[in-house]
């Protein structure tokens, strides 16, 4: 038997629904009608103030009345599921996408721009990762080469990474790779450009394909019909991660 | 021998990396909310680290919402459990209040009706939590702007709860305060009628004025002078525990929370130091 009464659940609801939707309700009992109102706006604060944080561009980006009717609509049609408010943001980019406000909005890059401004947060502050055991001696192209394991590959449908969403956005639309990783010591977050051949080299090793296997394959793939460049180029891309400290050795 | 200090203060990214090397700052204990830290990974896990390491830990929770309609999140209390075990964390409080409904969590804490059958739902809600975290559940008189279908007054609401169902009261000082200028009562006479010997730990933290009739409780100014004059009052009716100053915004020149800090010790070394003798 639950011992909460009908009653007493629906004057919960009805707080609760105003404090989303920041429409002044009906049938509340015996309250300070004066008052009230600081609940939604305390609320409402909170949840404004969390997703303007994690997504600044799209925020100073689009138009504030867009905006904001964008984050009184999520606010109040969808129902906040994670109890830890800083990972809430995830939400608001899922609700965009399922509601295709890029399209309705007609901002075809806005999707790109929330998911690379969520990664930013997420890599920063997700869960350390078990660095692999490594050895510094080795061999690119015969040894398994160790990699940071705390780390994101993306693709992105405009270079919102590279370029301001303010102009010339929307003619750049193409395929775009984007490295995203957490540095060990400082716990900075990095972003490295790849080309989809870096980034087919980049998977397989990250699938623990060794390197000679890989540019074999490429080469059938890409039909470069080079083995020396694609040789020179794949070393020379493997050492300026190591450079970056993303490459950190070979697994031992 | 150094006195036995009680006061902590509240772990906040915006001074953390200050507060850990701090020579200014020097609080018995830090406050967090296992919110803000469970699942968190690196920087922000290293700075967390190095303060549990040079402090003792207390949580203070953002999202149980006790006095929720819904059901219960097992898997998150379970999770928060998780975290108290890995740091160690003897005090677990939480808000006498509401912040989650109709499976939407709002992330601000709500006024749950003073009513008999929300005591009933409640006291379950705490059992439930007990059971899982393996330690009393230590909840915090909240402040409010409103009642919401109130039934009974609110301290025969928190005695219920605290009888009924076990736990340990947080007694927060400065919500006394706002409370008692905001419905118009009696802050001591309020106090009086609160089941004191279950508070387990103190808050005390600043608030805002924003009406001839209306505080908001911000955590966000220094504490006022009549909000001490009620901690020396309170704390004389309650046995000696951690006292935890909140500040979660606006935060001032650590020199200028320490004086809040050193405030409430010589207050506290004056009271409490003369009930240990009577005792
Ligand atoms: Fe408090």
């Amino acid at each position: 038997m639950p011992q909460l009464k009908k009653e007493t659940h629906t004057q919960q609801s009805i707080l609760a629904d105003y404090c989303r939707n920041g429409i002044f309700p009906e049938g509340l009992l015996d309250i300070n009608k004066d008052n009230l109102h600081n609940y939604r706006r305390l609320c409402y604060n909170i949840a404004v103030d969390v997703i303007e944080t994690a997504y600044p561009i799209a925020f100073s980006f689009l138009p504030e009345e867009t905006w904001n009717k964008l984050l009184s609509e999520f606010y109040s049609e969808h129902k906040c599921q994670t109890p830890q408010v800083w990972r809430m943001p995830l939400e608001f980019y899922d609700y965009c996408l399922q509601k295709n406000i890029c399209e309705i909005l007609n901002f075809p890059f806005l999707n790109d721009l929330l998911y690379f401004e969520w990664l930013e947060l997420d890599v920063h502050t997700m869960e350390d990762i078990q660095y692999p055991k490594t050895k510094a001696e080795g061999d690119w192209l015969n040894d398994k080469i160790a990699l940071n394991p705390e780390h994101k590959l993306i693709r992105l449908s405009y270079p919102v990474h590279t370029t301001a969403p303010t102009e010339g956005l929307l003619e750049k639309k193409g395929d775009y790779f984007l490295l995203i990783y957490r540095e060990k010591d400082t716990g900075n977050v990095q972003f490295v450009d790849l080309s989809m051949f870096y980034t087919y080299i980049l998977e397989n090793l990250m699938n623990g394909v060794l390197l000679k296997d890989i540019l074999v394959e490429a080469n059938s793939i890409f039909q470069i019909n080079d083995i020396k460049l694609l040789k020179d180029r794949s070393l020379e891309f493997i050492e300026d991660l190591k450079r970056r400290n993303f490459v950190i050795g070979f697994t031992a | 021998m150094s006195e036995k200090k009680y006061t902590g203060i509240g772990f906040r990214k915006d001074f953390a990396e200050e507060l850990i090397d701090s020579e200014v700052l020097k609080p018995s204990f830090i406050e967090l909310a296992p919110e803000n830290w469970i699942g968190m990974g690196g920087y922000w896990k290293k700075q967390l680290d190095k303060a549990a390491e040079k402090y003792p830990v207390t949580c203070h929770g953002l999202s149980l919402s006790i006095g929720s309609p819904d059901a219960l999140d097992v898997p998150f209390v379970k999770q928060v459990k998780k975290f108290l075990d890995q740091y160690k964390v003897k005090v677990y409080s939480e808000h006498l209040s509401y912040s989650k409904c109709d499976n939407a969590h709002l992330y601000d804490l709500l006024p749950i009706p003073f009513r008999m059958d929300a005591v009933k739902h409640i006291v379950a809600r705490i059992k439930q939590v007990q059971d899982i975290l393996e330690q009393p559940l230590v909840l915090e008189n909240v402040s409010y702007y409103t009642p919401v279908a109130a039934e009974m007054t609110e301290h025969e609401f928190i005695s219920a709860i605290v009888n009924e169902s076990g736990c340990n009261m947080l007694l927060d000082v400065n919500n006394v305060y706002v409370n008692a200028f905001n419905h118009k009562y009696d802050a001591k006479n309020f106090l009086s009628k609160l089941p004191l010997n279950k508070v387990a730990y103190i808050h005390m933290a600043g608030h805002e004025q924003v009406s001839d009739t209306l505080i908001i409780d911000t955590h966000g100014q220094a504490v006022i002078d009549p909000v001490f004059e009620l901690f020396e009052h309170a704390i004389g009716l309650v046995k000696p525990v951690p006292v935890l100053l909140e500040r979660d915004f606006n935060i001032p020149e650590l020199e200028e929370l320490q004086g809040e800090l050193s405030r409430m010790d010589s207050i506290i070394s004056k009271i409490w130091k003369t009930e240990h003798a009577a005792a």
